[in-house]
């Protein structure tokens, strides 16, 4: 059914947030499987850029500018986040020669 | 009848996930770093598709530029020559985590399928000038949401002396010799 076929490949909202839902999950897996504190961070990278392009499709197809505001707060959180926890990884290795996430429950004080 | 738009979104899709796959996959974190790069720029080609100009100019700047750099400078910082154990072991927990993962997948593609359809019909609205949507964003930005840019204002404020602490605190071996 060629018609069928072409009419699910025909770009649409949801085909934005099933990209966005894999890229979220691909984000999760780097965060559960990876022991580089690094590695995870850009993991967590990937989930909010997933959010993101959420956001933006769901601004674009409703029509509604809010979502582009939100996709900024985002991008300042998702910064903020990124310098305090490449400060902590810097900690890390400053102590224990390794950025390995399980050295993290040695971090006191 | 597909439209140079459906192509144009099939090729940003394949790039985003195919460098999001490289990031959590590679073996050295500079590599995963540039990968990185490279998810960022495919995101910022999406946001261009969805009429999101002046957000993708600013996730290019942002992530692509400072972001990275951030990264790429903290990494040059380490030797991480022997990083042999890059995946944390455990076949069976390294399974329940794909199984998890999976599990989150399906209920949000499931849902997708089942309500977004029915919710977005109608079909996108008329694009306006790429002008008038950075006004009609900055409009909302400065107006309804002015409180909220504020107080990101002070939380980055927070961030940035709280970064600069934490790096200087001398912890482990570098208390021994002072």
């Amino acid at each position: 059914m060629p018609a069928m076929t072409e009419a699910l490949l025909k770009v649409s909202l949801n085909h934005y947030l099933v990209l966005s839902a894999i890229l979220f999950t691909l984000g999760m897996l780097g965060v559960l499987l990876r022991k580089n504190v690094i590695v995870i961070l850009m993991s967590i990278e990937l989930m909010l850029n997933a959010v993101n392009i959420t956001f933006i499709a769901f601004s674009r197809y409703s029509g509604n500018i809010d979502g582009q505001v939100m996709v900024f707060f985002v991008m300042t959180i998702a910064a903020a986040e990124a310098a305090v926890g490449l400060a902590l990884a810097v900690l890390i290795f400053k102590r224990f020669k390794e950025v390995n996430i399980r050295y993290f429950e040695h971090l006191r004080g | 009848m597909l439209e140079l738009a459906d192509y144009t979104f099939y090729f940003l899709a394949a790039l985003v996930l195919i460098s999001g796959i490289a990031v959590i996959t590679a073996q050295n974190p500079i590599f995963s770093a540039l990968w990185l790069a490279l998810t960022m720029i495919g995101v910022a080609g999406i946001f261009v598709s969805l009429d999101a100009w002046f957000v993708a100019g600013v996730q290019l700047i942002v992530y692509a530029g400072a972001v990275m750099v951030l990264f790429v400078m903290v990494i040059m910082l380490f030797d991480l020559r022997h990083e042999i154990h890059a995946f944390s072991r455990g076949i069976l927990s390294g399974f329940l985590k794909l199984a998890s993962a999976g599990i989150v997948l399906g209920l949000i593609v499931g849902t997708v399928y089942r309500s977004a359809e029915t919710v977005f019909a109608p079909p996108p609205v008329e694009t306006d000038k790429m002008a008038d949507v950075t006004k009609a964003l900055a409009n909302t930005l400065f107006t309804k949401y002015i409180f909220s840019f504020e107080v990101i204002g002070v939380l980055l404020l927070v961030i940035a002396i709280g970064a600069v602490t934490l790096s200087r605190i001398r912890g482990g071996t570098h208390a021994s010799h002072d």
